[in-house]
């Protein structure tokens, strides 16, 4: 066997990623794997990259136990990632970021420098290896998202590896350069090369593997054989496998006939194009798509972190001229973004700091008038007990330290000390406890009962399902499908957002 | 368990010093300590509120600078105004001083916000031309004979109290009270502790921002008051040398450089270690280059004891 | 885009070049071109080193007191009967160590450049007061007659001045390691996914920094002939606007050292000489750097932001 994965898991803190993984390959073929957002592919491809370490099992790699503990390792023992986050030095020429890691020498007159016209000319044989017909001395940053991505592939091939892992590489090619990249693949197998192909994009796998394997939760739930003629809803439904339970709590009230949030046409250059939807009062709605569609994008544009290139909004029936978040919170609408530490939290401050945040305004007449501090840490007190946080004290203790579900718990009670009229949440249970959820989910169904309207973005089919009144589905940054309440489906809804129709 | 010890730091070194240096316990020397400790302190608060946002305001000293000089220019009766009601051009002149300190913390805090500059360079760029300006519209000369009231700052007393310690009071208490107990201070707090946090949770970042620029031009040149009125001269290179001593006394006090960080009272702490130690190593008689290269050392190393504070809290 | 700013630059020079000569014919001159160099080499020299910390994103405020203690210590050892060679040699050791400092104190403790560099210009600055006990340090004829002599018939300034300027552009256009320079600069955490070597790359951007800070205060000295407590003092302010004119941006990973920095310091010393010859007020002098920085940091600013916006997009 060329690869060999024996019995490895990983566990991040109290979190299992990945549960005794058992894979084996033999040298020239293609592995296409497969999962849904979070099953554990990119951290499987990661340990064999170096990033991470197993926390146990090992790996036989050509016949030797490897244990990479760098990016290096795993480089120099030959094998080499391709990520879909490109890991391009956008200030440098092609060639460069082609060299960067080692670059060929020359000697001239006892002085080491750099062999300029060997480094261009396996430049120049990388590019039109993966059919990018480019000056390489252009600059990374000047070009377009497919030239990055097959610079990003050529830059993997640059060190001959004989394991090359492709994520998502073919997200922003058009169908004649993905056809070319297909070419390669097809050719590198032929010299012997190995490959792992991961992809959303079922039909490519089953086009490419000769052996297919499906992740879930962190279990490898199944692996095939190309004889073994797959097909895609056999794979969906290897990615989906678990049936509904009945975990999510019931809401009471139903949609009002209210339209109270609006979009039209919201264009942003290079990420949204043609957002057009409405939200109804009391109405939970789901929207879904893959890493990459462009979920988080539209939310922070209409919340006015990002920037909008066209498009109108309008809330309550009046356009939105100045969507900045300073003026939404003044409207009552709330963004829960998706990154805690990023943009969620005042990760050093006190408990009571972070939840005050956004409602101080309204608890004193101007900003240099003195807080009401006796009022609001009332409110902060009843919030705290609505939202079940678990606590030693709200002015001694910083939320860094709070468990990720009270951490989400404690920007939700920022958010609810507002008092919303909507509530964008953006990923609202990733990285958090089951109890945690269900107090979430629990909460927003009183708060949708008493008026309130959710937009809910998620990468979980189930929790969309389990939670919302209607589901819309975001590709590439556009929305592509609708799904109403009697028509929710799991299979159908990951396929909607799966197909890639060319 | 910080603040204490910087409180007993404090204590002791002015024990010691009170014990083992000559002349340093003493009335004439206390009065000393005091007037020398309140401009410092002043211009700290306001330094510190520029650092709470993650900032820095290098240009400082040349607001003092020219603070001073525009207040000589309209008070001295060697100038232009002369104007006859001696309180009115105190008025004036006073008035002028807070308003171009403020101007300049204006034009400072807008290019950071709104034009995006990195604070260090601006307020370098502020620095050198005000400091500059200053110097050329003086012609580098002092200037004199200031109304008498004005002079007589230090020597008048109200309410048994030396004017300038009640001005110091109420920048203290205004200080305090705009950070703690107000909207603002915890707007300020949250911009420098996340600046995207602050946005997302509909905090005007960039108001926020020049506000703490034009508060820290107010402070500068409220203590570019107390100096000119000591001196009884407005002074085109006025407070030259104590630029690090203002950002020491803040860092020391432990406020963060990457802001979010830092109380009132333990920058007024900082100021109060920052003044002992230089008027202890005077009356030992070091040479005032020797004293800046102490203070560097003591900055450094509050410096590097707050990032290290930092690491190991994480 | 990076050449259009480079033309800008050389435009600027020309123009203030053809306005001064227009004021005062006396500047139209090889003679008085050759003096620019020769007075704009030390800057150029200083700023050189200061084009490589500034790719990688960082800043060295300490550059002019480096070249300050750096004279001084050697200044007095020379008039304590120190060989000549060895205190030229302590020189350059020296500002060797001042961006060792520097560096370890901004890659270990993790603190921000400009502080380090503050702090360490001040102390720098003192030691040298107090070394020098705040008087000139009068040095011996052979100083002058190293700044005045000629190597291959050009003058010594200038002819140092083309090596640096030369070997740093090698380097950084011709080597792995400034491939790497600018990499770091760009992003640092990219830097470390690629596996980089990140610590050697800062440090010795910052050893390059004080060891040219040096080189370019001993080529000063050696036309002065004498520290006057006052030496180096806004050069690190010089040295910023004329790498950051020459179109290295604070932003890191953009810029060169040729034909940007030298550029930049031509046109800055261009500037100086221009108004010396046109006799304005020495006091003007400084209000028009304040404004000049601000105008470039401005620029570079704007510049920036257009930039991060068109790299939103993602793939």
């Amino acid at each position: 066997m060329f690869l060999e994965i024996q019995r490895v898991t990983k566990n991040f803190g109290d979190v299992s990623v990945l549960k005794d993984i058992n894979l084996a390959l033999k040298k020239g073929t293609i592995l296409g794997l497969v999962g849904e957002n979070g099953a554990g592919k990119s951290t499987l491809m990661n340990i064999l990259g170096g990033i991470h370490q197993p926390s146990s099992g090992k790996i036989i790699f050509e016949d030797k136990s490897f244990t990479p503990t760098s990016p290096s390792d795993s480089l120099r023992a030959g094998i080499s990632l391709v990520h879909q986050e490109l890991n391009l030095f956008y200030n440098l020429s092609i060639n460069e970021n082609l060299h960067i890691t080692g670059f060929p020498h020359k000697k001239v007159g006892g002085l080491s420098i750099l062999d300029q016209k060997t480094a261009r000319i396996k430049t120049e044989r990388l590019l039109s290896a993966v059919g990018l017909d480019i000056d390489p001395t252009a600059i990374v940053g000047d070009l377009s998202s497919a030239q990055k991505q097959l610079v990003e592939i050529a830059k993997a091939l640059s060190t001959s590896p004989r394991l090359i892992i492709f994520d998502e590489p073919k997200t922003s090619l058009t169908k004649y350069e993905a056809d070319n990249l297909f070419r390669l693949i097809q050719e590198l197998k032929s010299q012997q090369t190995t490959i792992i192909y991961i992809s959303h994009n079922l039909d490519d796998v089953i086009q490419l593997g000769d052996q297919i394997s499906v992740l879930r939760d962190g279990v490898l739930v199944n692996t095939y054989n190309r004889e073994d003629k797959i097909g895609t809803s056999q794979l969906i439904n290897d990615m989906i496998g678990r049936e509904l339970n009945h975990f999510y709590p019931i809401r009471n009230t139903k949609p009002e006939e209210e339209t109270i949030f609006q979009t039209n046409g919201i264009y942003a250059k290079g990420l949204l194009n043609d957002i057009t939807f409405e939200l109804k009062k009391k109405e939970v709605l789901g929207l879904y798509g893959l890493v990459g569609a462009g979920r988080s994008e539209m939310v922070r544009a209409l919340y006015g972190l990002d920037a909008l290139d066209g498009g109108s909004i309008s809330w309550k029936n009046e356009e939105v001229l100045h969507p900045t978040p300073a003026n939404w919170v003044r409207k009552k609408v709330a963004l829960l973004t998706e990154d805690r530490g990023e943009d969620g939290l005042l990760p050093d401050d006190t408990m009571e700091k972070n939840i005050a945040l956004a409602s101080l305004p309204t608890y004193s007449k101007n900003p240099g008038s003195i807080v009401n501090w006796r009022e609001l840490k009332k409110n902060i007190l009843k919030t705290v007990q609505a939202t079940k946080i678990k606590y030693h004290s709200l002015t001694d203790q910083s939320v860094k330290l709070l468990s990720g579900g009270n951490q989400q718990k404690v920007i939700l009670s920022k958010w609810l000390l507002t008092e919303p009229e909507l509530l964008i949440i953006d990923e609202p249970t990733r990285g958090i406890d089951i109890g945690a959820k269900y107090d979430i989910y629990d909460l927003i169904n009183k708060l949708v009962e008493n008026g309130m309207s959710v937009l809910m973005v998620s990468s979980e089919i189930e929790e969309l399902i389990g939670m919302c009144d209607r589901i819309l589905v975001m590709k590439q940054g556009t929305i592509s499908n609708e799904f109403k309440k009697q028509d929710f489906n799991r299979s159908a809804i990951l396929e909607a957002a799966l197909h890639t129709s060319e | 368990m910080r603040k204490n010890a910087l409180f007993y730091l404090c204590l002791i070194y002015y024990l010691v010093a009170a014990l083992l240096v000559p002349g340093f316990f003493s009335a004439n020397n206390s009065w000393s300590l005091i007037f020398n400790l309140l401009p410092l302190l002043i211009a700290a608060i306001g330094q510190m509120y520029v650092i709470l946002t993650g900032g820095i305001d290098l240009s400082a000293t040349a607001i003092m600078a020219t603070s001073s000089v525009v207040g000589g220019y309209i008070m001295s009766s060697d100038y232009g105004l002369n104007i006859p009601l001696s309180p009115l051009v105190l008025v004036v002149g006073v008035a002028a001083m807070l308003a171009i300190g403020m101007l300049i913390g204006l034009i400072n805090g807008l290019s950071v916000s709104i034009l995006g500059m990195p604070a260090f360079m601006v307020t370098l760029a502020t620095m050198i031309f005000f400091n500059g300006l200053a110097v050329w519209i003086t012609g580098s000369q002092n200037i004199y004979n200031l109304p008498e009231a004005f002079n007589n700052l230090f020597y008048t007393s109200v309410l048994w109290l030396p004017i300038p310690i009640w001005i110091g009071a109420i920048v203290l208490l205004l200080g305090f009270f705009i950070l703690n107990k107000t909207v603002l201070g915890q707007w300020i707090y949250a911009v420098g502790m996340n600046g995207k946090t602050a946005r997302v949770s509909g905090i005007h970042v960039g108001a926020t921002t020049v506000f703490a620029y034009v508060f820290s031009g107010f402070c500068v040149s409220m203590a570019a008051i107390l100096y000119t009125s000591r001196l009884e001269t407005a002074s085109p290179v006025m407070g030259q040398n104590i630029l690090l001593d203002i950002i020491g006394a803040v860092i020391i006090g432990g406020s963060s450089l990457y802001g979010g960080k830092g109380k009132i009272h333990m920058t007024t702490l900082g100021a109060v270690f920052i003044i002992l130690l230089d008027n202890s190593l005077n009356l030992m008689g070091l040479s005032y280059f020797m004293i800046m290269i102490i203070k560097g050392a003591v900055i450094v190393s509050a410096v590097l004891l707050n990032e290290w504070k930092q690491k190991s809290t994480v | 885009m990076k050449n259009i700013h480079q033309y800008i630059t050389i435009i600027m020079l020309l123009v203030i070049t053809a306005a001064f000569s227009l004021i005062t014919p006396q500047f139209f001159s090889f003679q008085n071109f050759t003096n620019i160099l020769i007075q704009g080499s030390s800057l150029a020299i200083v700023a050189t080193g200061m084009t490589f910390v500034i790719i990688t994103r960082g800043i060295d405020l300490s550059v002019g007191s480096t070249m300050f203690l750096a004279g001084v210590i050697s200044g007095k050892m020379v008039v304590a009967d120190t060989n000549l060679w060895l205190a030229c040699l302590l020189i350059l050791l020296i500002g060797i160590l001042f961006g060792y400092i520097n560096a370890s104190l901004i890659y270990r403790f993790k603190v921000v450049p400009f502080i380090v560099t503050l702090a360490t210009f001040y102390m720098g600055r003192g030691l040298g007061l107090f070394i020098s006990e705040t008087r000139a340090v009068n040095l011996p004829d052979v100083f002058l007659s190293i700044g005045t002599s000629r190597i291959l018939g050009i003058p010594f300034p200038i002819a140092i001045l083309f090596f640096v300027v030369l070997i740093a552009h090698l380097v950084l256009t011709q080597t792995a390691y400034g491939t790497r320079v600018y990499a770091v600069g760009n992003s640092v955490e990219k830097a470390r996914k690629a596996g980089l070597p990140i610590r050697q790359v800062v440090l010795s951007a910052y050893i390059i920094c004080g060891f040219l800070a040096a080189l370019g205060g001993f080529v000063a000295i050696a036309q002065l002939g004498a520290i006057s407590p006052s030496f180096g003092m806004n050069s690190e302010l010089m040295a910023i606007s004329a790498v950051v004119l020459g179109g290295t941006s604070l932003y890191g990973g953009q810029g060169n050292v040729f034909p940007g920095t030298l550029v930049g310091a031509l046109t800055i010393q261009t500037l100086q000489n221009g108004l010396v010859m046109i006799n304005a007020n020495p006091y003007v002098y400084p209000i028009v750097t304040g404004l000049v920085i601000f105008t470039i940091v401005l620029m570079d600013s704007l510049k920036h932001r257009k930039n991060t916006r068109s790299l939103q997009t993602f793939p």
